[in-house]
């Protein structure tokens, strides 16, 4: 046991040391830190886009641009309430409980629950002004000021060539150019360039179709017809999104009037809804509700699976390199005269796996550096996350589920380490197994998906996909038989790898020459010593 | 009380239909130097190896140290194998310390040990490099110390003297002494002669397998008759009359600056035959010698005697 630990010891020291470790440990957080910046920044950083909104109708205009200004308020409301969520002043919070706090609960409350609601909430009360106004006792003293939003959507004013009577397709030929980004806009002093053109022609409603008209067929002529959405980014479709909505519920009010049906009436019962609450049956009553963190709970195993793969990934290069090293360098006759094959084979396994637990805890250490350095509302909710993980069982199973996995793939990996000479011989050797390794890599998010479903079940009783498996089912409460029947299987596999290793090793390890075929594999496998 | 650390009795070791090692029996006693010779491919690392239970032999017991296996004794021992080797990333003193660690001594006492040992052989300048940074003849030597810093009873070296410069292997002469003064013993193979005559008490000589010799370096030479080297521009051939001369023969050997005219004599002496006697009847007879060589019978004769013709035939087999 000594010797084992002085081999590990030695092991890892020679591991810790080395500048390609340092590079991997460090390599993995920043690469997730940059994708997280760039994508935050991202989201915030989509340019201003200018349209042009051409109503030949005159009916329409209003519409459109309501439901831009809304889709902007919304935004507006989306970014106040992170504000007020990371500004406001607990302290205060608990003096004062009395109305305006309980209306700002309820604002934050209804807001999480349906957006559509509190927005017509947050028009109908007078929007940012009023909200900053109720909102400023409650926020800390150095609550920085709120800043809005930009627009998204800007209307541009349409070039002085251009008719706006004149018939469509004139108007398109005219605003090529200027879509395709050959010419640019002039909007106060700037010069911008068009991102759509909302065309709606004169005889635009002779093209609303009606059910009842349409049971006769659509007319035979298969022209543009009803409003022209032009853009040369098909991708963005927030604006055609809400061009299509606006102009439909207008027509729609105005069939209403039409028609001699009460809008109002309408109104109230289009705004009437049954909340639809997801929950979960796992749960204890009274707890039932899924929130944001359940939600992350659910998916959470699958970055624990990630985790398991890389830092395997990471271990069986230095199981493979260190063992060869010692075969290539012939430091094992020494080794073998000092200690058995099996202490070797101990030692090394413990000293790898102790590197790559100090790899994943060097991950998380710069995790939650990360978290210190950057206090927004993104990593607020990462913390929110983190303490829900920790309150769960999450955190057991992924130590297990590691430490069984390394233990197992590392008897393989030193086994196959001790036949060969050089590297490039392992490689062809552990060609197989990496597809095998691959396997639930490539199927994690479909088990994320069905975690009691038949695949997810399957893999689990194959000793090699199981800490994979069973980790990704972990949060989705497994049955009972799978739990406990894929653990015996799953140890009592490794302790048998374990053991067929030692004894591949203690064959191979003082082997020279090429690596073994099949049968030779097969009788090493069978035969005691040498 | 010389008591035996070693001994093996019928150990043979075959890899498939080829007997690398054929019912060798030995037996070392305690504080002797022993060398194993042999010509290439004879066994004896592959003997080595059974000894340290590195590899198990096909039949046949051994005995080391009143153990049935090495490995129940393996801190009491040290190895040095034939191809040297180290962790090129360590630092010369820390692996000293380590392989001492590993044989149960403390680690702080090791690396005091690590750096005695540099020290004293002359090494002290490359305690803190690394292995890599070494030459292959100083890391064979960092090697050698890292097997005996442990103060093992019994130490085994195969090959130590390949790949040093004279000056190097006059250092690991010493230390080999210095091991025997210390009452340790110490078993080593080598292919250089001259370090097994200066240094050993007893051989073991082994070809294909086989031991051909087994007993001390005086027993060795006493295999082959005496040498005597004559040159002189006579016949010789009377010479064999003469008491104690085995027999007497010319050889034929060109070289430069040879005078013309002589010839070389080549006579076989009885182990206690006194020289005198052939100059003596030289001189009563008239002949003018050039050369008179009346040395010892080196083990190079010995080995080239013993395994010369077997070596030259299983080279080419
Ligand atoms: N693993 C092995 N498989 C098959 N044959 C082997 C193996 N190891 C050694 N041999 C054979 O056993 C014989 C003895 O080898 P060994 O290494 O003991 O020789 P040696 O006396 O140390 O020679 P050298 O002076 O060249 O070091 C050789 O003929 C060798 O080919
Ligand atoms: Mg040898």
């Amino acid at each position: 046991m000594r010797v084992t630990l002085l081999i590990a010891w030695r092991e890892y020291l020679e591991n810790v040391k080395t500048k390609g470790f340092w590079i991997g440990v460090l390599l993995v957080p920043i690469v997730f830190f940059m994708i997280f910046h760039i994508s935050t920044r991202l989201a915030t950083a989509t340019p201003t886009r200018y349209y042009l909104l051409i109503d030949q109708t005159g009916q329409y205009a209003d519409s459109v641009e309501t439901a831009i200004r809304r889709e902007h308020q919304r935004r507006v409301m989306q970014d106040f309430m992170r504000y007020l969520q990371e500004n406001r002043s607990d302290t205060a919070n608990l003096a004062i409980s009395n109305e305006p706090a309980n209306q700002m609960d309820q604002l934050l409350d209804d807001f999480g629950n349906d957006e559509v609601a509190a927005l017509d909430d947050w028009l109908s009360n007078g929007g940012l002004a009023f909200a900053l106004q109720m909102a400023r006792p409650y926020l800390r003293p150095d609550t920085p000021d709120f800043e809005e939003p930009r627009q998204q959507f800007i209307a541009a004013v349409p070039p002085p060539e251009l008719d706006i009577t004149a018939p469509a397709e004139t108007i398109v030929e005219t605003l090529r150019p200027f879509l395709k980004g050959e010419k640019r806009l002039q909007v106060g002093d700037n010069n911008v360039s068009l991102f759509a053109l909302i065309l709606i022609p004169a005889e635009v409603n002779n093209d609303i179709v009606r059910p009842m008209a349409a049971m006769g067929g659509l007319p035979a002529d298969s022209g543009t017809r009803g409003v022209q959405y032009w853009a040369g980014n098909l991708t963005d479709t927030r604006l055609s999104n809400a061009i299509q909505t606006s102009i439909n519920n207008a027509i729609r009010q105005q069939e209403y009037i039409d028609r001699n049906i009460d809008v109002n009436a309408v109104r109230d019962v289009q705004r009437t809804r049954l909340p639809v609450s997801r929950m979960d049956p796992g749960k204890v009553a009274g707890d039932e509700q899924v929130s944001v963190a359940d939600t992350f709970r659910q998916w959470a195993p699958m970055g624990f699976v990630y985790l398991i793969f890389i830092s395997l990934m990471q271990s069986v290069q230095y199981l493979l390199s260190n063992t060869i090293e010692e075969k290539s360098n012939r430091i094992i006759e020494v080794l073998l005269a000092s200690v058995t094959p099996g202490e070797l084979m101990m030692g090394k396994l413990l000293g790898i796996g102790a590197t790559g637990i100090t790899t994943i805890l060097a991950w998380l250490a710069s995790f939650f550096a990360f978290i210190q350095l950057y206090q927004t509302i993104e990593t607020t909710m990462i913390v929110q996350i983190l303490d829900v993980l920790l309150g769960s069982d999450l955190i057991p199973y992924f130590v297990f589920y590691y430490l069984c996995c390394y233990t197992l793939y590392a008897g393989i990996f030193l086994a196959i380490g001790s036949l060969c000479n050089t590297l490039k011989e392992a490689q062809s050797l552990m060609m197989p197994l990496m597809m095998v390794m691959m396997v639930p890599i490539l199927t994690m998010s479909f088990i994320a998906q069905d975690p009691n479903g038949t695949m997810a079940r399957v893999m689990s009783w194959i000793p090699l996909f199981t800490p994979f498996t069973m980790m990704n089912r972990a949060a989705a409460q497994p049955p009972m038989i799978d739990v406990v029947g894929t653990t015996v299987l799953l140890v009592v596999t490794t302790i048998t790898v374990l053991w067929l290793s030692g004894r591949v090793f203690r064959q191979g390890i003082l082997r020279t020459g090429q690596p073994p075929r099949i049968i030779e594999l097969w009788r090493m496998l069978r035969r005691r010593s040498t | 009380m010389s008591s035996t650390v070693l001994s093996l009795s019928n150990v043979s070791k075959r890899y498939g239909d080829f007997t690398a090692v054929n019912r060798i029996n030995l037996s070392i006693p305690k504080g002797s130097v022993y060398g194993f010779l042999g010509p290439n491919g004879a066994g004896k690392t592959t003997t080595i190896r059974m000894i340290l239970d590195i590899i198990r032999p096909d039949e046949g017991e051994i005995e080391v140290l009143g153990c049935k296996s090495a490995m129940q004794v393996r801190d009491r021992i040290g190895y040095l194998p034939e191809e040297k080797g180290l962790y090129k990333k360590m630092k010369v003193w820390a692996i000293i310390s380590y392989f001492a660690t590993l044989k149960g001594i403390h680690r702080k006492d090791a690396k005091l040990r690590a750096f005695e040992l540099l020290e004293q052989y002359g090494l002290k300048d490359f305690a803190n490099s690394t292995v890599e940074s070494l030459s292959k003849g100083m890391g064979q030597k960092v090697q050698v110390l890292s097997s005996i810093a442990h103060n093992p009873e019994l130490v085994i070296l195969d090959e130590p003297f390949s790949g040093l410069d004279p000056v190097n292997q006059e250092v690991l002469e010493q230390l080999i002494r210095d091991l025997k003064n210390n009452g340790q013993t110490v078993i080593f193979s080598t292919h250089i002669m001259q370090h097994a005559e200066r240094l050993c008490e007893r051989l073991l000589l082994i070809t294909q397998g086989s031991k051909v010799f087994d007993g001390t370096v005086d027993e060795a030479r006493a295999i082959i008759p005496r040498r005597v080297i004559l040159e002189c521009q006579n016949d010789v051939m009377a010479l064999a009359d003469l008491e104690g001369v085995l027999s007497v023969s010319e050889t034929f050997v060109g070289g430069e600056g040879r005078i013309p005219g002589t010839r070389q004599w080549e006579l076989y002496v009885k182990e206690h035959t006194n020289p005198q006697l052939i100059l003596q009847h030289c001189f009563q007879n008239g002949i003018s010698l050039s050369r008179f060589d009346f040395t010892q019978t080196s083990l190079h004769d010995v080995f080239v005697h013993l395994v010369g013709q077997e070596a030259r035939e299983h080279n080419f087999r």
